[in-house]
């Protein structure tokens, strides 16, 4: 039972680390035909940043706003100079956000050194629960919750709000939403630094989670995202979360009891999901 | 491009026959092995171009095909004895493996979107590192391992004279390729995908057949790589791999073969001239940042790459002379 719990917890945690990721790009997908691939270094970068003022300041909440704006930052830099010049050209933008990736990961070893910096969560996070003689680590619970948070959040934002309206009805059709007199490009670029955000704030989330950071993280969580993406339907909301869930609770089972075919089952599952529904679990756009 | 005039086909001839007489005239072994590095490479580039260039293809797993051919050359010359057979068997076992492989990717992933394709070769290869790190009684993980090739391979000249012939023969048969009937429809699918389709092409074999073919070249190519360095370690399934292809297409040019190999040739020396100058500057180390930030512009300015933008600038003067 203990086994159980918690490893349903580590999935779900890691699920919900996914889900950031994936979010900003099953949306980013859905709305600009965008697949960007430089999202793994959005995160990368949040890790980053976010646990350097982190531990330089020594308040976390202050870490994650700093993430979150990197991430903002990065994505209205990248929206503007590197997708909208291409937009349009399918190969050439799958090309140039991979360029990206490539020179932001580059310059993360520039700015923080190539080494691997270690984090841990802030005191009234340490430690842990004992329920019911089951226990319970906080760090997890409060990542979950994070993630459920942000979830419901951007589920209101998207069905309650003007301009959730404005990107459902373009993730339908953005040519009948620019013809009924709304600038387009401007919700792009807000649905663009919303996504970064969240993968930024995935990364600061997942460093003292995992105990360390390194560079390399941003592909290695990227690649997990393209599955989720993937599985759940490209530019499907609520499918990138259930998703994300999958994949994560599907890890963290497979890694305690067949460590070595985790990943190989994830692929399976996406295998699969690509010869009976390619369009995805909930997509609505193949 | 395909009709390639007299003058073009002189000039591949001179620098082929060039490549042919130079170690013979000038000694130096870091440049020969360099060269055989550059010759590989181009292969491996030249593969991916078939893909990126001609059909219209993004691939980021391109490495996975050029890992699987140096590790079953190491496995077979490591578990077996270094002889001319088991290598003959080795290229057999590379030319099925990588051929099975990119028809069933391709078969799960082309009719999709093209970002489909870009996402499933990333994720797959990402699974073959993990293969090769964790299948330890065979891979020896991590670490990787060193072993004997053929004597026939062993004088640096000679892999330096194998690999060049093999780099022309890898040119020769692409071009052809290129230029049958089967690389005319490849190229109309990247031209215009629904009209080839409604011309009554079958575009899914189209492209099946484009991958395998690609898949193999590369395959052949990994072979080569661990044959040169008698090592192999999980680095060749790495996503570095695979931009190093990227960053030799685009920039040397794609969509033309040429294109590959000089692009081949420039970031194998860059790349080597760039380490030597880490001893000056630590920044050189980080060298990559130099290539992403060349690699986004020429995307973003020259999507034709250096030989593309060349050829575009002789094709204007050409007509604005006739047009006097």
């Amino acid at each position: 039972m203990d086994v159980f719990v918690n490893l349903t917890l580590n999935g779900l945690a890691t699920g919900m680390l996914i889900f950031l990721l994936a979010a900003g790009l099953t949306l980013i997908f859905g709305l600009m035909d965008v697949l960007n691939f430089a999202h793994g270094g959005l995160f990368a970068w949040g890790a980053y940043s976010g646990i350097w003022i982190y531990s330089s300041t020594g308040s976390f909440i202050i870490g994650m706003i700093g993430a979150v704006a990197t991430g903002f930052l990065l994505g209205w830099i990248t929206e503007k100079w590197i997708i909208k010049p291409v937009y349009g050209n399918h190969v050439q933008q799958i090309l140039i956000t991979l360029g990206l990736m490539l020179v932001l990961s580059e310059l993360l070893k520039v700015v923080w050194g190539p080494n691997q910096i270690s984090a841990s969560p802030p005191d009234v996070l340490k430690g842990s629960w004992e329920v019911a003689g089951i226990v319970i680590i906080k760090y997890r619970v409060f990542i979950i919750a994070i993630g459920l948070l942000m979830f419901l959040g951007v589920q209101y934002i998207l069905k309650k709000t003007k301009i959730g309206l404005v990107v459902r009805a373009g993730v339908m059709n953005k040519e009948m939403v620019q013809s009924l007199g709304i600038n387009i490009q401007k919700v792009f670029m807000f649905v663009f630094m919303a996504g970064a955000g969240m993968a930024a704030l995935g990364g600061v989330l997942l460093g003292p989670y995992s105990g360390v950071i390194h560079a390399g993280m941003g592909m290695e969580f990227a690649i997990l995202a393209f599955i989720v993406v993937v599985i759940g339907g490209m530019g499907s909301f609520p499918g990138s979360i259930l998703a994300a869930i999958l994949v994560g609770l599907s890890g963290s089972f497979m890694a305690y009891y067949v460590p070595d075919l985790s990943l190989a089952v994830n692929m399976l599952l996406m295998a699969v999901v690509l010869i009976f529904r390619p369009q995805g679990l909930f997509g609505l756009k193949g | 491009m395909l009709r390639l005039n007299k003058k073009t086909s002189y000039l591949y001839l001179v620098a082929a026959l060039f490549l042919l007489i130079f170690p013979f005239v000038y000694e130096s072994r870091t440049l020969l092995i360099l060269l055989t590095q550059v010759f590989i490479f181009a292969m491996f580039a030249m593969s991916y171009d078939l893909l990126l260039g001609y059909t219209g293809i993004v691939s980021f797993g391109h490495a996975m095909f050029f890992g699987i051919g140096a590790y079953t050359i190491g496995i077979f010359m490591k578990s077996y004895e270094p002889s001319f057979y088991y290598l003959l068997l080795a290229f057999v076992v590379t030319v099925l493996l990588t051929g099975i492989i990119s028809f069933f990717i391709g078969l799960l992933t082309l009719r999709l979107k093209s970002h489909f394709y870009a996402m499933l070769t990333l994720a797959f290869s990402g699974l073959f590192l993990v293969l090769a790190e964790k299948w330890r009684s065979l891979t020896y993980g991590n670490d990787g391992f060193t072993f004997r090739v053929p004597d026939l391979l062993k004088d640096r000249t000679d892999f330096y004279l194998i690999s060049l012939v093999l780099m022309i023969l890898v040119f020769l048969i692409l071009r052809r390729f290129i230029q049958s009937p089967l690389g005319r429809v490849i190229q109309a699918i990247r031209e215009n995908e629904q009209r080839t389709e409604s011309l009554g092409f079958h575009v899914l074999h189209y492209k099946i057949i484009a991958s395998v073919v690609s898949g193999v070249i590369a395959g052949v190519a990994g072979m080569l790589y661990s044959i040169s360095l008698r090592f192999v370690n999980t680095s060749v399934f790495s996503i570095d791999i695979t931009l190093d292809a990227l960053l030799m297409t685009i920039i040397g040019g794609v969509g033309t073969l040429v294109g590959a190999v000089i692009g081949s040739g420039l970031i194998e020396f860059a790349h080597h001239w760039l380490t030597e100058m880490a001893k000056v500057h630590w920044i050189f180390e980080r060298w990559i940042i130099f290539f992403g930030i060349i690699y986004i512009l020429v995307v973003m300015f020259f999507p034709q790459g250096i030989v593309g933008t060349l050829k575009n600038l002789k094709f204007r003067k050409n007509n604005r002379q006739e047009s006097k």
